[in-house]
């Protein structure tokens, strides 16, 4: 009996307290282990869970689930037809009619459009550019003792909080719904983002040649243009670059909300259900961005002694739309 | 232009990284401060020049004491601390940052005379016909020499060098060490110069002072450098082979077995 209790209790106690010393080394290792493994399943799952619920959440905040998708499908894919106009080459080739799209550019004068477009964004950043580097200068330790300095990069981060569109709805009293407030809201969004960039530039450079000119006897004001200025010129100029491009972007989004150039034709089309034209609109802004990200793009690899990233024509024009959307914002 | 330096003293928190210094520089005298890593030479310049305060002490120039004069101090760094983005001229140019207002310096509207004082210092180290050339793209020996220029376009009483060829091979530093030695001669101008090559100090230096752990552990002439000297500044370890160095200078046959030997032991 007591041989039999210790044969089946004795199993029992070593399973659960564990047997000889190494046996219950290895096996509570390998319990912990089985332990560790199930809660990281677990984990994984609530994760999943999570962000099903999110989705899903998210999903019936926007109305997604609605009889409309069914109804409006043969819209959409009629609407399909018209962005992408088929048409029979040599009478048997189906392609995309271009001449379509070409014929609107001339009729709708789209150029001159552009024009207005580049004009916007050319003029906010340069507005808005020696101010974003004053402020980038300011909000320099070195420059201005702490924590004055946090005033300016306080305006910097304010400034930046705000997307475009809502500046050009702030400036909307003072120059109406016009390329004027474009204008205004990019050169205010051009202080933000440049001369934060600027700030971190600064943060960068090297202590010699500002030891250097403070060494000849020189003032304040001329240690910082001599030994600091100097050393972010190339890198003010490439920033500058970089900041155009996302502002021609956002030019086309605040035109859409009529600010002007190309984005008002857009918009035009696209409430007059002429969807050949909107599409025939939107492959010249493709052009027009593509054409000012490679002229910047080029610039500014040159300045950075060529080993800049340089974006690939397939990159170009796949990411275009998430650019377009980024520079908005 | 005689420089006088009394009971120089600078701390930092605990640390002490010269004690007591005191000793003089007569006029147009080419001396080297001689020390390993350490012992106060860069501190010590850094006070001449008014880039440190010291913690007590005096700095005199022709029985005046000095407390900011920068402008009257020309430097010359051993990392250069160059605008590398701006031609040589242009950095030479900023030698008259002191006496030019900020505009003018800003719009490069210094007068004619100060921009011909930019090129003949650039003449005077060499490299008249480099002046337009960017200094990002010069040797490191050339860049040097443009550091030179800038003390130079000062118009400096007084020339301070902080270890001026320490990050230079050995014959850019040659080169850099002859033009500095020339145009200190030319213009009879009182120079320090820190160095931690003994070779370099001897062949260019007239007068020597050691540092050792921030105390003056000796000043002398070139005679007066004896290997005891050196022990007793840069102590007992690296004597070892600056001994060697010394020997092989007096002896100048040196037989094929001796250099083995040496060779040997390294």
């Amino acid at each position: 009996m007591s041989a039999d209790s210790d044969s089946v209790i004795g199993r029992f106690l070593k399973r659960v307290i564990g047997g000889d010393k190494t046996d219950s080394s290895v096996k509570q290792r390998h319990t912990e282990l089985k332990r560790k493994r199930l809660l990281r399943r677990l984990s994984q799952f609530a994760l999943l869970g999570s962000v099903g619920i999110l989705l899903i959440g998210s999903l019936i905040m926007t109305g997604f689930w609605r009889e409309e998708w069914i109804q409006y499908w043969p819209e959409f894919t009629e609407a399909l037809t018209q962005y992408f106009p088929p048409k029979l080459y040599f009478g048997f080739l189906p392609a995309v009619d271009v001449g379509r799209y070409y014929q609107f550019w001339v009729e709708a004068g789209l150029v001159g459009e552009a024009g207005i477009t580049l004009a916007i964004a050319l003029a906010g950043t340069i507005m808005g550019a020696p101010l974003a580097l004053l402020f980038g200068i300011l909000g320099n330790e070195r420059v201005t003792p702490f924590p004055i300095n946090f005033i300016f990069r306080g305006v910097m981060s304010i400034i930046r909080s705000i997307p475009s569109l809502v500046w050009a709805l702030i400036y909307v009293p003072l120059g109406g719904i016009s390329p004027v407030t474009a204008t205004l809201a990019i050169g205010t969004d051009t202080i933000g983002e440049l001369g934060r960039l600027l700030t971190d530039e600064l943060e960068e450079i090297d202590d010699g040649p500002i030891e250097g000119i403070s060494s000849t006897g020189a003032d304040k004001p001329q240690v910082i243009t001599f030994g600091m200025i100097t050393q972010i010129v190339r890198p003010f100029i490439a920033w500058s670059m970089f900041i155009l491009e996302n502002n021609v972007r956002s030019a086309v989004g605040l035109g859409i909300i009529g600010a002007g150039g190309l984005g008002v034709t857009l918009s035009i089309e696209q409430q007059t259900f002429k969807f050949t034209n909107m599409m025939a609109t939107i492959l010249f802004i493709v052009l027009l961005v593509l054409s000012v990200e490679m002229v910047s793009q080029r610039t500014r690899s040159y300045l950075r002694g060529n080993d800049d990233e340089q974006l690939s024509l397939y990159d170009r024009i796949v990411g275009l739309p998430e650019r377009l959307s980024k520079s908005l914002f | 232009m005689v420089l006088r330096v009394e009971n120089l003293t600078k701390r930092y928190n605990e640390t002490t990284a010269l004690s007591e210094v005191s000793f003089e520089i007569p006029d147009g005298t080419f001396a080297v401060v001689l020390g390993e890593s350490g012992a106060g030479k860069s501190t010590l310049l850094r006070i001449l020049n008014g880039l440190t305060e010291p913690t007590a002490g005096s700095v005199y120039i022709d029985d005046e004491e000095i407390t900011n004069s920068r402008s009257d101090v020309g430097m010359v760094f051993q990392q250069h601390n160059l605008v590398e983005e701006l031609s040589a001229y242009s950095n030479a140019l900023t030698g008259t940052l002191n006496r030019t207002g900020f505009l003018r310096s800003l719009l490069s509207r210094q007068s004619a005379d100060e921009k011909e004082l930019a090129l003949e210092a650039l003449e005077t180290v060499g490299l008249l016909d480099e002046a337009g050339q960017t200094v990002s793209s010069m040797s490191g020996g050339q860049q040097q020499r443009v550091g030179i220029a800038r003390a130079l376009v000062q118009q400096p009483e007084l020339l301070l060098a902080d270890e001026p060829v320490a990050s230079l091979d050995p014959s850019s530093a040659e080169t850099v060490m002859a033009y500095l030695r020339e145009t200190a001669d030319k213009r009879d101008l009182t120079t320090l110069a820190s160095l931690h090559q003994v070779n370099i100090a001897r062949e260019f230096g007239e007068q020597f002072i050691g540092l050792r752990q921030g105390r003056v552990v000796f000043t002398g002439s070139r005679e007066d450098l004896t290997p005891d000297v050196l022990e007793e500044i840069y102590g007992h370890i690296e004597t070892k082979e600056l001994r060697e160095e010394t020997k092989q200078e007096e002896v100048i046959e040196v037989s094929s077995e001796e250099t083995t030997g040496i060779g040997a032991k390294l």
